[in-house]
């Protein structure tokens, strides 16, 4: 798993690459997003375009990431979610819940 | 001869008179001053015959000394190779080296990476007062390039210092101190450490004292690396402890047999893998015409994922003989995993009742891979309900209901059995999976689901991570 991170107008972007597998990686995640969070970002994208691979810990990973930024009265969107990921979501049904974005673009502009 | 040398002269006659080496005359005659030139003659003969002597006893203590540092090799080896704790190897070590080097004070000394300092081990012979001045705090240590120690972490070279007084990289540890020497502890080419003598002697130790002190510094080196090793095979020991736990717990909640629940036949199998998933799945005589159906799949693993099965499992079994509604169960079972758990750990399920009396099925998947009906040509999936259960608060849950018909086949899986994955990286799949539960129609319930897992792990490859396989089928006979 590798994450990067910047910002784009009020949006805090972060692009994830990869295989996303949870466990013990996904500090790395939680802290970027604890830190954005207590610089005051509230507005979040994630950059799934990279992801080639994800089970049920990196889907947790993205359900932690979405309910921390809830919790601190924000939101993150998803991006770019390739076609596993879609079916990922779709399956556990977290698809009514994740906003998700065919374009990094269109996640941001919907903001 | 001089008036200073006379009773020099005279101390070492009356030695060698003692020793029977030179008359009692001889000897008067010196202390009094009036020795003969023969007499003076005797003298330094016999006094050349014991110098003599004194390099072969020099010789023979030499010898006395490695004869003594092979023999506490040998003692410290026997230790070694016994069962001991570290520090009691540690307190061996630094004790029997005293035979050898003697010494007041004796340190083993660590280098700690993560703080760039190092930190006291093990210490002998240093007072609680002394250590607490260098850090106000028992544990002493000093920053790697400081003090006499730091000195030696850093260059990786030893240290003879006959008076500390005069050496500016000394730090004051210990009052009484007048000398030091100092040796690297290396393991491989990293200097891991330092091994530190003291006396309260000026000079006390010396170059030939280092090579000693070089072996004992090894013997350390040895000891610690033991201690590291036993360290990491006793958290593996722990790790397949806590996992063997986990199995248990896991297969103690599978059902053992499978229940009668004519006209249908009950099958299902589960396989672990070595790291234990939270797979799971179950079927729960509710009354007598009605049977629970379930499945359901931990995200994560180990000791965590098995725990929160049998939460599942739990209060999916108390609120399966309530009389709520199906989908009501879910949105309590949901509640209640939610307050146990962080939201990142969630689980995917699927419950049904069937009824036999009936022949309906009454269902709701919280985000679980749909089960299918299948038959004869068609695949129903069986994907109404909500949200996985666990990572969020007041979740609503539909349910539905499915008339069942004879020959009907429902095909309950884990993501296990479609997302097993062969040596090309393509996955076995729902397809692949229905194909089989139509070319095994004609089995029992429990052969198709043996038959079924062998083929899925027929074409499961090595390469990939595998999860834990879970397969029920339930079959109108």
């Amino acid at each position: 798993m590798k994450l990067s991170t910047e910002k784009r107008d009020d949006i805090f972007l972060m692009t994830l690459k990869g295989k996303i597998m949870g466990g013990p990686e996904s500090a790395q995640f939680h802290q970027a997003l604890k830190d954005a969070i207590a610089k005051g970002e509230r507005k979040a994208v994630l950059d799934l375009g990279g992801v080639e691979w994800m089970n049920s810990s990196g889907l947790g990973l993205l359900i932690s990431g979405f309910t921390t930024l809830r919790n601190a009265g924000g939101e993150m969107k998803l991006a770019r979610a390739t076609e596993k990921i879609q079916s990922l979501l779709i399956i556990t049904k977290l698809i009514t819940v994740f906003e998700t974005h065919d374009t990094v673009d269109a996640a941001v502009a919907s903001f | 001869m001089s008036a200073n040398s006379a009773p020099d002269f005279a101390e070492i006659a009356e030695r060698l008179a003692e020793l029977g080496r030179l008359s009692q005359q001889t000897a008067d005659s010196l202390r009094d001053g009036h020795a003969n030139p023969e007499q003076l003659q005797l003298l330094l003969e016999v006094s050349r015959e014991a110098l003599k002597g004194a390099a072969v006893l020099e010789l023979v203590s030499e010898a006395d000394r490695k004869r003594q540092e092979n023999e506490t090799f040998f003692h410290i080896g026997l230790k070694l190779s016994s069962a001991l704790e570290p520090d009691e190897l540690l307190r061996t070590i630094v004790e029997s080296l005293r035979r050898i080097v003697d010494y007041d004070a004796a340190g083993i000394l660590l280098v700690n990476r993560a703080t760039n300092r190092v930190d006291e081990d093990f210490l002998l012979g240093y007072e609680r007062s002394d250590s607490q001045r260098l850090q106000k705090k028992f544990k002493s240590s000093v920053p790697i390039g400081k003090g006499l120690v730091g000195w030696v972490v850093q260059h990786g070279e030893p240290v003879v210092v006959p008076d500390v007084s005069v050496d500016e990289r000394y730090i004051r540890a210990r009052d009484a101190t007048r000398s030091e020497i100092a040796v690297p502890i290396i393991s491989g080419t990293e200097v891991v450490g330092c091994l530190n003598l003291e006396s309260d002697q000026l000079g006390r130790f010396s170059e030939r004292d280092l090579g000693p002190l070089r072996t004992f510094a090894s013997l350390v080196s040895v000891v610690l690396d033991r201690a590291h090793f036993h360290r990491e095979m006793m958290d593996k020991k722990r790790l397949e402890e806590e996992l063997s736990v986990a199995r248990r717990i896991q297969l103690s909640f599978l059902p053992v047999t499978m229940p009668n629940f004519e006209p249908f036949d009950l099958g299902g199998m589960n396989f672990p893998t070595l790291e234990v998933g939270g797979d799971y799945y179950d079927f729960i005589p509710i009354t007598p015409t009605d049977l629970g159906v379930a499945i359901g799949d931990v995200a994560s693993k180990g000791v965590g994922a098995a725990i929160l099965m049998a939460s599942l499992r739990a209060s999916l079994r108390l609120e399966s003989r309530s009389n709520y509604a199906i989908s009501t169960i879910l949105r309590k079972v949901n509640d209640f995993l939610f307050d146990a758990t962080s939201p990142e750990r969630f689980v995917t399920a699927f419950y049904g009742v069937i009824d036999r009396r009936n022949k309906v099925l009454t269902y709701s998947n919280a985000g679980h891979n749909p089960p299918f009906i299948v038959r004869a040509r068609q695949a129903i999936p069986l994907d109404t309900g909500g949200l996985l259960m666990g990572s969020f608060q007041n979740v609503g849950y539909q349910e539905a209901r499915v008339d069942l018909r004879p020959g009907d086949v429902i095909v309950f899986y884990t993501d296990g059995v479609t997302e097993a994955r062969n040596e090309h990286g393509e996955e076995f799949g729902v397809d692949r999976l229905l194909d089989l539960v139509r070319a095994y129609k004609d089995l029992g319930a429990m052969d198709m689901v043996r038959r079924i897992c062998r083929e899925v792990q027929r074409f499961e490859s090595d390469d990939f991570l595998q999860d834990d396989l879970t397969l029920s089928i339930v079959k109108w006979q």
